[in-house]
């Protein structure tokens, strides 16, 4: 004995075995798997299953009472199994990829096959969301109801929104089939708002009234409080105001509030099989025997639910099957043939799409009104961080008060923006575009990518011609001597003094007019540590000299100073030390060292620097000045070394001092306060 | 080298060349083209017609048109176009000169014996 049921198969009325229809199915779905790769796949399926409902209906003519599995197999045999084409037929590009075995498996419920990596990877769950499917993609993964991970995620809103906004980002979206059998869903048969408490009920099994009851909590407590109020009214349990009154107002909101977020978070139970997961099997087929038992057009009526639930086993060859037979047959145990054939239709279903669990209007709208807050606070944020990237980037020259010495205005000052521009401010719009994209599930193009690889290339590259120009400038050396005799001095003592920089130099702006000492930034710069000590208007001021002391050959005084700088080439750099001004002055027995040298400004800095060198006859004194200590610091450069030697700056070098008084004896500065003694 | 492999491949070049064969005689829907090539002792799986005609049709070779049939689902009548007659005329010709050809050679190995083992097992 078996069971029949009536199918609607391509428009023709199709009596049929139970297990024959499942063999179809599974017939059905395979084909559908191998032909999926072929253009106009669904079109040749239709084909078949045509072909099919044509076979079948010549075998109910002659007589038969209904299809059976010998029927089914005979008919499979003819047209031929995939795995049999493969052997007969074999045009196809994707030869690797066999299609799956017709499965002998009679489970016809079971969702078609989920890849591996999709059973283990995370993945937002594109077919059930509120907002991006994080939620129920991370339920997914820990096989868990989808409610728990929500509610989860809006108790730590506070703490976990940057998590939910990145994993919506980073996360890719698919598809995914239900793997959690019971779930909590808001029961639209046991509804008094939204049919939260309802839903509550028929997950924990426990009656409506219990959920409901504890929703309505906070109202008794508005009661209980009320009558309270001239109790506490006597100050026994005034906790910072914490009166019942408040209390009742907080939890009613709470629970007001927690009623809203359930109603969110909680799917509606619209298709029977969402109803069986919420009520477990047995509940569900309890309620449905009593409605049918009671109400056979009821179940007629709910006919679009019974189709839903057979979404996993009906694919495109059974479009409706009549709810008495399919589902409610099973579980009746009647054998009622349906009067009237349901609708043919056309359009075949895709299994996951259609089990979207709806949600209300008014959660819709809440929905939008939350996408649009979301959207506009990272739109807030996104151009936050765009002003302020642009606003470093233009200020970032002021900043660099070094840029100018560097940098010639024209093509290297272009070059400059353009790699700052296209290595940094290019990546960032990027990337923010790609968020933004992301966001609003725009299309992903390539081409953007490589525009904005290219662009950040052109800026590396910018930034190398850039480095490579900078470095050529200092590629040569020039030095300049110059000898001067002074006049012997009445006292045979010479004064080494500094000559002050005349100017108030610190309130000069290096870099742009706009700089000032009080601006942000520029309190960082030590000015001493700096190549060049200041710039003032037109001209660098340098205080890279270096005094030396050595013995004269003859009786008199004589200073040598060497101008030194660096260009990219001999002529330019020879050019550069013409330029220098640095005078040395003579007042009888003082010599006054600048305390800097100046150069144009549009040299630059290009490794410039100034050694002093005072030759004492024998036998003459000399004192240096304390301001002048710092100039011991040995200077020294390639050619320098080239042109003086290696041990330049020791040799004939002699040590001096501050403040004392010398008298060269020999070879050697003596101070002369120990020969006094 | 499987026998069989070769087999299909033989009767894979000719299939689509019978199928235009069927259709060039007449419109015909997919039952009609299954049983004349079942008469002509030329059984293929039914579910290697369907791609091929979808194929076909796909190339302009074939068109089709809906027909309502006495009892079941309205069947596809498919007909060649101009391109699928041309098509057919250079397939022919191709046809022609090959069996020719493979009948010539068949007929002169066939006269030498001795050889007759080697060509078969190659």
């Amino acid at each position: 004995m078996k069971k029949t049921i009536n199918i609607n198969f391509q428009g023709q009325l199709i009596t049929i075995e139970e297990t024959a229809y499942d063999l179809l199915n599974q017939y059905i779905q395979s084909l559908k798997e191998y032909f999926r790769r072929e253009a106009e796949g669904t079109e040749i399926v239709n084909d078949i299953e045509n072909r099919i409902a044509e076979l079948f209906g010549n075998r109910l003519k002659h007589g038969i009472a209904c299809i059976t599995d010998e029927d089914v197999e005979s008919i499979i045999n003819t047209i031929g199994r995939p795995e049999e084409f493969d052997l007969e037929f074999d045009e196809r590009e994707e030869k690797s990829t066999i299609p799956p075995p017709l499965t002998k498996s009679t489970d016809s419920q079971m969702p078609p096959p989920v890849t591996d990596e999709a059973r283990k990877s995370l993945f937002r769950k594109s077919n059930d969301k509120i907002l991006g499917g994080v939620c129920s993609g991370l339920a997914h993964y820990l096989k868990i109801d989808p409610v728990f991970t929500r509610l989860g995620f809006a108790l730590f809103f506070y703490l976990l929104f940057w998590v939910y906004i990145i994993m919506w980002i980073v996360v890719p979206a698919r598809e995914l089939p239900n793997n959690v059998s019971k779930r909590l869903y808001r029961n639209p048969n046991d509804r008094f708002i939204a049919g939260v408490a309802g839903g509550i009920a028929a997950y924990f099994k426990i009656d409506t009234w219990i959920p409901r009851v504890v929703f309505l909590l906070p109202l008794i407590f508005k009661v209980f409080g009320l009558a309270r109020i001239p109790f506490n009214s006597f100050n026994l349990f005034n906790f910072n105001s914490f009166t019942p009154w408040d209390l009742s107002i907080n939890l009613h909101f709470s629970f007001f509030i927690a009623y809203i977020i359930l109603w969110i978070i909680m799917p509606k139970a619209v298709s029977v099989k969402q109803k069986l997961e919420m009520m477990g099997e047995d509940e569900y087929l309890k309620t449905i025997r009593a409605t049918v038992s009671d109400n056979v057009a009821q179940a007629r009526s709910s006919r679009a639910d019974v189709d839903n639930a057979n979404i996993g086993a009906s694919a495109s060859a059974t479009p409706t099957i009549v709810p008495e037979q399919s589902n409610v047959s099973n579980i009746v145990g009647a054998q009622e043939q349906s009067a009237t054939p349901p609708p043919y239709i056309d359009e075949p279903r895709k299994p996951y799409i259609s089990q979207q669990s709806e949600r209300s209007g008014c959660l819709t709208a809440l929905v939008g009104l939350l996408k649009i807050m979301f959207f506009g606070i990272v739109g807030i944020i996104a151009a936050g961080l765009m002003i302020s990237l642009f606003a470093l980037i233009f200020t970032g020259a002021q900043f660099v008060p070094l840029q100018s010495l560097f940098i010639n205005s024209g093509f290297e000052n272009n070059l400059l923006w353009m790699s700052i521009i296209l290595t940094l401010a290019v990546p960032i719009v990027g990337m923010f575009a790609w968020i933004i994209r992301r966001i609003m599930k725009a299309k992903s193009r390539p081409f953007i990518g490589y525009t904005v690889s290219i662009l950040w290339f052109i800026g590396i590259v910018a930034g190398l011609v850039l480095g490579f120009n900078i470095t050529r400038k200092f590629s040569t050396e020039s030095l300049q001597e110059n000898n001067i005799v002074l006049t012997s001095p009445t006292t045979n003592k010479l004064f080494v003094e500094m000559k002050r920089y005349p100017l108030d130099y610190f309130s000069v702006t290096p870099g742009t007019n706009s700089f000032t000492m009080g601006s942000p930034g520029i309190n960082n710069i030590e000015l001493d540590n700096l190549p060049f000590y200041n710039i003032e208007e037109d001209s660098l001021l340098f205080n890279s000299i270096e005094l030396r002391m050595k013995t004269s050959k003859d009786t008199l005084y004589h200073v040598k100073t060497i101008f030194a700088s660096s260009e990219k080439n001999y002529k330019a750099a020879k050019a550069n030390v013409r330029d220098f001004d640095f005078k040395l002055e003579q007042n009888d027995s003082v010599l006054f060292i600048p305390q800097f040298f100046k150069t144009p400004m549009e040299q630059g800095f290009r490794n410039q620097f100034v050694v002093v060198e005072i030759f004492v006859p024998s036998g003459s004194k000399l004192e240096v000045s304390n301001d002048l200590i710092s100039y011991q610091i040995p200077i020294s450069s390639k050619a320098m070394r080239r042109k003086y030697g290696d041990d330049y700056g020791y040799k004939n070098s002699l040590e001096w001092n501050s403040n004392e008084e010398y008298v060269l004896e020999g070879e050697k500065l003596t101070e002369t306060r120990l020969l006094n003694n | 080298m499987k026998v069989e492999n070769i087999q299909s491949q033989m009767r894979k070049g000719v299939l689509e060349y019978c199928i235009l064969s069927i259709i060039k005689s007449g419109e015909a829907y997919p039952g009609d083209i299954i049983e004349a090539m079942k008469s002509a002792g030329l059984n293929i799986f039914e579910g290697t017609l369907y791609p091929l005609l979808n194929r076909l049709k796909n190339a302009d070779i074939l068109s089709y048109r809906w027909e309502e049939s006495p009892a079941g689902p309205p069947r596809k009548y498919f007909s060649l176009t101009d391109k699928g007659l041309a098509f057919y005329d250079l397939l022919e010709s191709t046809w022609s000169e090959l069996s020719s050809s493979v009948e010539v050679l068949i007929n002169r190995t066939s006269e030498h014996k001795n050889e007759e083992e080697s060509t078969t097992d190659s």
